[in-house]
């Protein structure tokens, strides 16, 4: 049995730089030892040795391919660990699995994409992407919520962004400090301020459950239509592959047949949130 | 109900005296590891068959207290490392439900997308004996998901005793191989007979036998529609003698479900593991959709009944009863479909 054909044996990569996003969030810039692509919004699975694996999905461009990043919120044990390691240490990587984003089904369209917490990690590779494709696009639009500002990831990110033709930032906190000049409240209270053409438009939606599900329920009732609604669902995952069943939602392996997913795909689905 | 085949379609058979038999078998013992059904107290299971035992391997009773599964997904397996499994390995004495569930395992663990290595090389050095079932047991239910109690898919071949005679079927490539070995060794010859008559009376009889005790269990399709129609309440109600010990799915045949666990040097156990246990979903925060009792209780039903049947072209309970029997909740599915299509 080589180890190509093994799907549960882990290739290396080396810890070339530990980026602090936030108190709570760190990125950890990877050089794979072995050849890696993946698409946007496909997801791996990330081992420390011997300790414990946790799925992220890629926070980086796919368009670069020397190099991982993934962008990790302090949340449990292994990722505790993980915010512990220094440069220069060695981990596994499984992956890529799963089904990313459908970007050209997002060309001659408007994107709204709604991300909360740590759901900025997998928004960011696929603002990476958008941008590479900013000309099949009519609009790109952002709103991120944290929960204070000194919560708030990639902060370089949103003048960047809204220094790009056609795309456009915003941020909300849930409790402002005296510096916030931005939005003050829930994400989604973003959504009231910003110009979509919903009947030409999609809307991406990633972050904890409790923000997925009133996001949808907001977008819903703007207007957009539940196919084109993405989700990026976040269960329990152990294999990644489609057959531990940890992630079983419903008739869905989120492994497998998401992460990303339409709300029209997962509405009739027990437990979703 | 469904149709027993017609005799025609069974092409090839054996006949021989049990002895004769016995005496080939441990004459492959150094070509093949064998393990087959021994009596212990009052259940059967399957046991590593030595020249020492051979002559105590029970034939034609439901059914190993082992679901199949156990061999090609032992409960603790180091994914990691190279396999050290050589030699081909005959399981004897399975009887049809268990071989039905393979078709549900297989399209998990080969599917082309993700192949599970060690499970391949177990499934492609198993050699599958199937057995008829010659009586049924109090939770057996096979015939009413449409099976048969004798072996119809997946095995090899296939044995009956009646009377001290061994009538071998042969129904794979696998299973020629395997005859042609233990016909070097015992002078053997397909037999001239037709299909003997006895085994298809007992066929027909066990399946009878079990269609009458089962005549108010709603069949699989019925079942689905049971599952997703019943109520949070009936999940509360029937989960409160519930331990979530997991029993019912280890020792379910069509089980699959397992947790990766890290050792060092980048190793990893696949150890099977149950949806009944708390935790199986949780995620970083404590969320967990399967933090109510209730709701990992029924999750089970609906995965069986409802979630794999969408989404795989196979059965996910193939109506063997185990879950039934191991329960230490005293817990029987199919009082619960029977009190709910009262
Ligand atoms: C597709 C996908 C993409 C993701 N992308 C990102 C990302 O880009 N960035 C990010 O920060 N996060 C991401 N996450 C979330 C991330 O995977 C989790 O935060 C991480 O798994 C938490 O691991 P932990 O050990 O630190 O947390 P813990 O809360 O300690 O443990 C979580 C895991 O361990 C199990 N567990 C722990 N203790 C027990 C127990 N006592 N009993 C039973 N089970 C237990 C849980 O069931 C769970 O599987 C993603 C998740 C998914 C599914
Ligand atoms: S659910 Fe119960 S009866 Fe059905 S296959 Fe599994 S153990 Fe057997
Ligand atoms: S989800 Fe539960 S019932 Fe379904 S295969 Fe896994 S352990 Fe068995
Ligand atoms: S994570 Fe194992 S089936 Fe999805």
């Amino acid at each position: 049995m080589t180890v190509s054909t093994n799907i549960y044996k882990p290739f290396r990569a080396r810890l070339e730089k530990v980026i602090e996003e936030s108190p709570l969030i760190k990125t950890l810039v990877l050089v794979p030892e072995t050849e890696f692509s993946f698409k946007t919004g496909e997801f791996i699975e990330l081992t420390l040795d011997g300790i414990g694996e946790a799925p992220f999905t890629p926070s980086s461009s796919p368009f670069v391919k020397d190099r991982i990043e993934v962008t990790i919120m302090k949340a449990g044990y292994v990722t505790g660990l993980m915010h512990e390691l220094p440069v220069g240490a060695v981990l596994g990587v499984r992956g890529p699995f799963g089904r990313g984003y459908p970007i050209e089904t997002f060309f001659g369209k408007e994107v709204l994409i709604l991300g909360g917490g740590c759901g900025l990690a997998p928004i960011r590779s696929l603002l990476y992407t958008l941008i590479e494709y900013k000309d099949k696009l009519k609009k790109v639009i952002l709103a991120y919520g944290s929960k204070t500002p000194r919560d708030c990831i990639y902060k370089p990110l949103f003048s960047y962004l809204n220094s790009i033709d056609k795309f456009e930032a915003h941020r909300s906190v849930d409790i402002a400090d005296e510096n916030w000049k931005e939005t003050v409240g829930v994400a989604t209270v973003m959504l009231d301020k910003v110009k979509v053409d919903i009947p030409n438009a999609v809307a991406v939606v990633c972050g904890p459950p409790v923000m997925m599900k009133f996001g949808t329920f907001k977008l819903l009732e703007m207007g957009f239509a539940p196919k084109d609604i993405f989700l990026s669902m976040e269960k329990n995952m152990s294999c990644g592959l489609g057959k531990c069943g940890h992630c079983m939602m419903g008739e869905y392996f989120v492994c497998k047949d998401g992460p990303v997913f339409t709300y029209e795909e997962v509405k009739n689905q027990p437990h979703i949130w | 109900m469904n149709t027993l085949p017609e005799p025609d379609e069974i092409t090839k058979h054996y006949e021989m005296p049990r002895d004769a038999w016995e005496k080939a078998l441990t004459s492959l013992l150094g070509t093949y590891t064998l393990y087959a059904p021994v009596k212990r107290w009052d259940s059967i299971d399957y046991e590593l068959i030595s020249s020492e035992n051979s002559s105590k391997i029970v034939y034609n009773l439901p059914k190993p207290v082992s679901p199949l599964k156990l061999f090609l997904l032992p409960v603790k397996e180091n994914v990691v490392l190279d396999s050290d499994l050589q030699k081909p390995f005959v399981v004897l004495g399975t009887p049809a439900c268990d071989l039905w569930a393979l078709d549900l395992l297989d399209q998990f663990y080969l599917h082309s997308d993700y192949i599970d290595p060690y499970y391949k090389l177990r499934r492609d050095k198993m050699i599958l004996v199937g057995t008829d079932c010659h009586t049924s047991l109090a939770h057996c239910h096979c015939s009413s998901y449409g099976l048969n109690p004798f072996p119809e898919k997946n095995q090899d071949l296939v044995i009956s005793i009646i009377d001290g005679k061994v009538i071998l079927e042969i129904n794979s490539l696998k299973g020629e191989t395997f005859i042609e070995k233990l016909a070097a060794e015992s002078k053997l010859q397909p037999s001239e007979n037709g299909f003997p008559d006895d085994l298809l009376k007992i066929r027909q009889a066990v399946k009878s036998e079990m269609d009458s005790r089962n005549k108010r269990l709603p069949n699989y399709q019925e079942t689905t529609s049971v599952v997703k129609n019943a109520g949070e309440d009936t999940w509360k109600n029937h989960s409160k003698t519930c331990v979530a010990c997991g029993a019912c799915a280890t020792i379910c045949p069509t089980c699959t479900c397992f947790l990766l666990i890290d050792r060092p040097g980048f190793e990893k156990v696949r150890q099977m593991d149950a949806c009944q246990y708390p935790g199986f979903q949780r995620v970083a925060g404590g969320e967990d959709p399967h933090k109510q009792h209730f709701v990992r209780f029924s999750n089970r039903y609906f995965c069986k009944y409802v979630f794999r049947p969408e989404k795989f072209d196979a059965l996910a309970c193939t109506g063997c009863g185990r879950c039934i029997e191991a329960c230490i909740g005293k817990i029987n599915k199919n009082e619960i479909f029977n009190e709910l299509t009262k």
